[in-house]
């Protein structure tokens, strides 16, 4: 079993499946999460080793999460890859200074794509 | 047969230019559930799945790809408002309901969620455009769907208000609380938008803006109601003076 957990946090329930059936196969620990306040709590209870977000999402956005995660010690190195369908209004120079490493685009992407983002920021 | 360039540059200049907002917001919503598909079928081409899971990814790609319809038709709809006739006509609300739950609960089923219908035994009709109101439903029972929490169940309910003089149809979800910034924004914007209305954080505002467009055309007009548990979109018509033969 591969010891690397990643907190997926993704409010599109079929796409968070998809996600899991990937990082499964690969031998991730994976825990789904819908919403930043939920995820919170999670991050609270157990440091994930890479955070997989959207940037959409219900209530609180990752944008709040992000700048939560930046003001605690423990939690400000975690490396986050971004999953999205806005890419174009995204700038990852920007969002490195949130723990932003990788931004995928959720209409380009191809299975492997989440993987090799997750071996990338772990390197 | 393509166009003509004319025919493009006339569009430019034209009136397609004005909907620009309206694109962008339908580019939006439509790039949820095409990226998902795309997603899905990647994975069912990669093979190594299990047959439940291969049962369940071709349902979902259906049940996605049937959501991406219905908004593909409610834009065509919107489009066309100004140049189509849309008949009036007394509709009894309790039926209407009854077809969108049995249209909408495979789609609720593959969520785990339930849809169900919360009305009188007897209603009274209501004056309106059986299409467009099914579609306003629709989308209200779509958004309801995505902000539901797990397991719950999203409501209809069809009401009597003034005296019975309007009957409100709405769509209760129990989800998060919408902000009271985004509720005060909505209340005041509505009814007549010229622009997508963002609902929620993560929508565009499409679906409420088609809605308040269709519930326009019918005399009618679309509301919501902020829960301390979710909150409860809803479209008013005018009760139909017949009497009621159902």
């Amino acid at each position: 079993m591969n010891p690397i957990s990643v907190l997926v946090i993704e409010d599109d329930k079929w796409l968070a499946e998809q996600y899991k059936r990937l990082l499964d196969k690969a031998e991730y620990g994976v825990v789904i999460c819908s919403s930043a306040d939920n995820a919170i709590q999670l991050i609270d209870d157990s440091l994930p080793d890479v955070i997989v977000l959207d940037i959409l999402l219900t209530g609180s956005t990752a944008f709040a999460l992000l700048h939560e995660l930046q003001s605690y010690g423990d939690t400000c190195n975690i490396p986050i890859i971004i999953c999205s369908s806005l890419v174009n209004d995204l700038n990852l120079d920007t969002l490195k200074d949130y723990g932003v490493k990788k931004i995928l685009d959720k209409t380009t992407m191809i299975p492997g794509d989440l993987i090799a983002a997750i071996k990338g920021v772990l390197q | 047969m393509s166009a003509a360039k004319g025919d493009h540059k006339e569009l430019l200049n034209g009136s397609f230019t004005d909907d620009l907002p309206s694109l962008v917001a339908a580019a939006h919503e439509l790039k949820s559930p095409l990226a998902l598909i795309r997603q899905l079928s990647l994975m069912l081409e990669e093979g190594e799945i299990s047959i439940d899971d291969h049962k369940k990814i071709l349902r979902q790609i259906s049940l996605t790809s049937e959501r991406a319809l219905r908004l593909t038709s409610d834009l065509t709809k919107s489009v066309r408002l100004t140049d189509a006739m849309f008949n009036l006509e007394p509709i009894n609300p309790k039926q209407l309901c009854e077809d969108v739950v049995s249209e909408l609960s495979p789609l609720f089923l593959a969520h785990e969620r339930k849809l169900r219908l919360v009305s009188r035994k007897h209603s009274t009709l209501i004056i309106a455009n059986r299409d467009l109101l099914k579609r306003i439903i629709i989308n209200f029972s779509d958004n309801a769907l995505h902000y539901a929490k797990d397991s719950s169940a999203v409501e209809i309910k069809v009401s009597s208000h003034s005296s019975g003089r309007i009957i409100r149809l709405g769509v209760r979800d129990y989800g998060p609380a919408l902000p009271i910034d985004t509720f005060k924004k909505l209340q005041s914007k509505l009814s007549n938008s010229p622009m997508p209305v963002y609902a929620r954080p993560q929508s565009s505002g499409l679906g409420l803006y088609i809605s308040s467009q269709f519930a326009d055309i019918m005399n009618g007009n679309i509301g919501m109601m902020r829960h301390r548990d979710g909150a409860t979109f809803y479209v008013d018509l005018q009760a139909s003076r017949q009497m009621n033969l159902l």
